[in-house]
């Protein structure tokens, strides 16, 4: 009964067999995915439209006040225009960080450009965590940073509990899925074109603005795109650095469900973030659009 | 570009961007071996103090010890209910399998806040919070994407033509995937056996809304530790965090590596 | 649809066959890749599938093998209806293009495979393991892994596997047309000596017209999903039954004629005969180019049974072993080939001749066929 299994284009008996069999192999894949995704992911999304009591009682009846109560108070648009703000600012501040990386891993070969490529692979590999405890200890008001800029003569800024190092901390943990993506999109960079345009008499900086730049606008965009949406929804590094002062969404997200216990209201700020999610990757069609047509 | 003025400008630009990328987790190697009471770089003296510390807390081994016990449930879960899965969809293509395989993919795509607190509010009225179950259901969620995906690209590249001689000499449908289909994957099952471990040793943001005090993971609790205090102790505990990760793809190498000689 | 016995001029119908397929049809949606095809193999025979990719030759042997099921017809193995039975079920040995050894598992136990499916003691196993290699000459390398061999004796043991099972019917896939040539004419002797030592019914799918000429007792040629003739290496050659049969195996001329009433067919202004009978009106005219004979000085006597027909030298090709020539007569080309021999006799373009040849060696058809 079973021979559909090595049946392409199995026959009418047999394909019902064959998906019989598969019901029972997906079976439980299916079963997590609705306790764990499509289940709360629905809920959540009705959750947005329920009312928060007071003592995080939640009354089942069907409201846009916590849309409504969401943008008209002030403190809940500057929070949004805020972190989109802010997320902008990382997303061009790992942009800037990370184009000189992977232009060069792009130049590089052997097994030199395979040592370089682990080394930008192996932060992903560490705890978010633990990363951001590295930053705390070396933005610390007596830490190594201020210590160097001390030793130059300057006044140390403030870097910790505020925007600065959470914009510092949030960059180097985006900064390799930029050299990845930028990498990727490298692809189509023949290195003879340069060789081309430097033939041409082109300085390196004309090469760089009207040859390279344009070619690898794609590998950009999605970088851009992808560290976007990563920062806006980004919580341990901001937690854990912003010290309780500096507010974002997904911050914002998880006091409301935990500390104050208000989930209507959590779970409408979740599905603003996936709104500005949504709005990101028009942004994105848009821009890849444009890059296509020149 | 050997001989061009840009080219050293462009490696020691490259060199400061690489010691930034890097700095965070090389600085917690030497931390660990502070001798100082609160966390300070560089240290005024070293010494093994926060190791033992580490070993001393039980809260901390508690969390290690449950975060390891989690990952290898998990991974096991995620194998048991991912292979069967990525047959389903690359050999018995039933009809809508690409779209099964997106929608068992998707939770990948939503970011994590929003995804723990989707399964937060689910959970509490199931009873399922701090539990090991509810852990085990909600690390689930994004390790069986990561192997889906993964034992799918594995099943898909092989040929088929194996399977088909194992049938054509006598091979019932499920000796086949026993004896050739299976062993073939091997290379896909380790990668996907060390990507679920991982993901599931490292999880922070869902397990943040999934855990409480009776029942903790090590990042949640490094987590918590850092949020009231960053002393050294974080640090001999990101470091133990490394290695872990360090041993494990180390052994997925030393795996591949060796069942790739095996199969090609 | 009787397609094949209108056209066929061989044996699709033989006496006590082993592997019968009637009225087989394979449709994927709406496209028919096999339609209404009947054949009937005798036991020990080696028969080949012969055609260009897609004329539904792999299709039919994987629905011997079980490997696809047909939309309609039935397969019978010495008498057994296997249309149903799953490819496990069906006791075929069968050796693929890419040969699909088990990569994980040695030589040996590629081959003990099928054994241990059937339940057989170790030491039975054993003996035939070794002994099945033997018969392919690779007993030195039963510890190897697959990824070790050469193509070829990759391809052997791939051959040892499905003979080792003592197969009802052994099925070859293009087994040989991921060798190079000079491995390639060993194989075909060696699998056609083993076939004929084992007496094994063989299946051989191929497109290569060397290989089922040189190899097969009889051949099946296919075009379309259908087929087009049946008959023995000799019957194909010496007397295709379509236009298509005579091109695709061996080389022919393909001459524009017409046929008139009283039997002659005219070339230009020349008239020939043929044994072959076509309605009159526009017909195909094809001659394989070594069974013309050239007369340069146009005065040699020839019989009663050969065509003559006037042409000119155009063009010479020298192609080592023969040397083509190509003549024209009345805006026809005749291609002409000749062994070669060192002292040639130098022609000319533009020289005059006299072509000959037999007249049953002249197939004529119809223009729509």
């Amino acid at each position: 009964m079973t021979t559909a299994t090595f049946d392409l284009a199995a026959d009418v008996p047999k394909r019902s067999s064959a998906a019989g069999i598969a019901v029972v192999l997906l079976l439980p894949i299916a079963l997590v995915n609705a306790i764990g995704f499509i289940l709360p992911v629905l809920n959540l999304a009705r959750m947005s439209f329920n009312e928060a009591l007071p003592g995080g009682g939640i009354a089942e009846t069907l409201t846009a006040a916590n849309w409504t109560g969401l943008l008209q108070d002030r403190f809940y648009l500057d929070l949004i225009v805020n972190s989109v703000a802010v997320s902008l600012g990382i997303t061009l501040a790992t942009l800037l960080a990370s184009y000189p990386i992977a232009l060069y891993l792009h130049r590089a070969s052997g097994a030199w450009r395979t040592f370089l490529t682990v080394l930008v692979i192996s932060p992903l590999l560490t705890s978010a965590v633990v990363r951001t405890y590295g930053w705390i200890a070396l933005l610390a008001e007596q830490g190594p940073v201020a210590n160097v800029i001390a030793a130059m003569g300057f006044q140390p800024p403030r870097m910790m509990f505020n925007t600065t190092g959470v914009v510092i901390g949030l960059t180097e943990i985006l900064m390799p899925y930029m050299i990845l993506s930028l990498m990727a999109g490298f692809g189509r960079l023949d290195p003879k074109v340069e060789e081309a345009a430097r033939t041409l008499g082109a300085t390196p900086f004309r090469t760089f603005w009207r040859v390279i730049l344009p070619l690898t606008l794609p590998g950009i965009a999605l970088g851009c795109l992808l560290c976007f949406v990563l920062a806006i929804s980004s919580f341990i590094t901001p937690k854990l650095m912003g010290g309780g002062r500096v507010f974002l969404l997904a911050t914002e997200i998880y006091d409301q469900a935990i500390v104050t216990l208000n989930w209507p209201l959590a779970a409408t700020l979740s599905m603003l973030v996936l709104i500005i999610f949504g709005a990101a990757l028009a942004v994105y069609s848009r821009v890849l659009r444009m890059i296509d047509q020149g | 570009m050997e001989d061009n003025p840009t080219s050293w400008f462009m490696r020691v630009t490259v060199g400061l961007l690489f010691l930034f990328l890097l700095a965070p987790v090389l600085l917690v190697f030497p931390i660990s071996f502070s001798g100082d009471r609160v966390l300070a770089f560089p240290p005024s003296s070293w010494s093994l103090r926060w190791y033992e510390a580490l070993l001393g807390n039980s809260v901390m081994m508690r969390a290690f010890l449950t975060s390891l016990g989690l990952a290898a449930v998990v991974t096991v879960l995620s194998l048991i209910i991912a292979i069967p899965a990525s047959y389903a969809i690359v050999r018995l293509k039933v009809r809508g399998s690409e779209f099964l395989f997106n929608l068992f993919t998707a939770p990948l795509l939503l970011p994590t806040i929003v995804l723990g607190l989707a399964i937060l509010m689910i959970f509490a009225s199931a009873g399922l919070l701090a539990t090991f179950t509810g852990l085990v259901i909600g690390h689930l969620v994004i390790t069986l994407p990561y192997a889906l995906r993964v034992l799918s690209v594995s099943l898909g590249n092989l040929s088929l033509a194996c399977e088909e001689a194992a049938s054509s000499l006598g091979a019932k449908p499920l000796i086949v995937f026993r004896k050739v289909t299976l062993p073939m994957m091997a290379p896909g099952i380790v990668a996907a056996t060390a990507l679920c471990f991982l993901v599931s040793f490292d999880e922070v943001v869902i397990t943040l809304f999934l855990t409480g005090p009776r029942m903790t993971t090590l990042p949640v609790e490094l987590f918590h530790h850092v949020e009231s205090q960053a002393d050294p102790l974080v640090a001999s505990v990101s470091v133990l965090l490394i290695l872990m990760t360090i041993a494990v793809v180390m052994i997925v190498d030393r795996t591949m590596g060796l069942t790739k000689a095996f199969v090609k | 649809m009787m397609h094949q016995t209108i056209k066929g001029s061989g044996v699709a119908a033989v006496k006590d066959p082993y592997l019968c397929l009637e009225g087989i049809n394979k449709k994927y949606g709406l496209i028919e890749v096999i339609s209404n095809l009947n054949l009937e193999v005798r036991k020990g025979e080696l028969i080949a599938l012969l055609g260009p990719s897609g004329c539904g030759k792999t299709t039919t042997l994987r629905m011997i093998a079980g490997l696809i099921t047909p939309t309609a017809g039935r397969i019978a193995v010495g008498g057994r209806d296997v249309t149903r039975i799953a490819p496990h079920g069906r006791d075929m040995g069968l050796v693929f293009q890419s040969y699909a050894l088990f990569p994980h598992m040695t030589v040996a136990r590629n081959v003990a495979f099928g054994l241990e499916m059937r339940g057989l003691s170790r030491a039975e196993i054993g003996a035939k393991v070794t002994r099945a290699l033997g018969m392919v000459q690779l007993e030195h390398l039963a510890g190897r892994k697959p990824r070790e061999l050469s193509g070829g004796q990759q391809q052997r043991v791939a051959l040892a596997r499905a003979l080792v099972i003592e197969p009802s019917i052994l099925l070859l896939d293009e087994p040989l047309s991921n060798l190079d040539a000079k491995l390639r004419d060993e194989m075909r002797t060696q699998i056609r000596d083993i076939q004929q030592q084992l007496g094994i019914t063989t299946v051989f799918v191929t497109h290569d017209q060397v290989e089922a000429l040189s190899m097969c007792d009889r051949i099946v040629v296919m075009k379309g999903g259908l087929i087009e003739q049946v008959g023995t290496p000799h019957e194909i050659y010496e007397h295709p039954a379509t236009p298509f049969v005579a091109s695709f195996v061996g080389r022919t001329n393909r001459i524009k004629g017409v046929r008139n009433a009283d039997g002659s067919i005219g070339i230009g202004s020349s008239l020939i005969r043929s044994a072959s009978s076509v309605k009159p009106g526009d017909v195909m005219v094809m001659v394989r180019p070594h069974r013309i004979r050239i007369d340069w000085s146009g005065t040699e006597r020839q019989g009663e049974t050969a065509n003559r027909i006037a042409a000119s030298l155009s063009r010479i090709t020298f192609v080592g072993d023969v040397i083509q020539y190509h003549f024209d007569v009345d805006g026809s080309e005749f291609i002409v080939e000749e062994s070669t021999i060192k002292s040639q006799a130098g022609h000319h373009p533009g020289k005059q001749a006299v072509l000959s040849w037999a007249v049953e060696d002249t197939f004529v058809f119809g223009a729509d066929q």
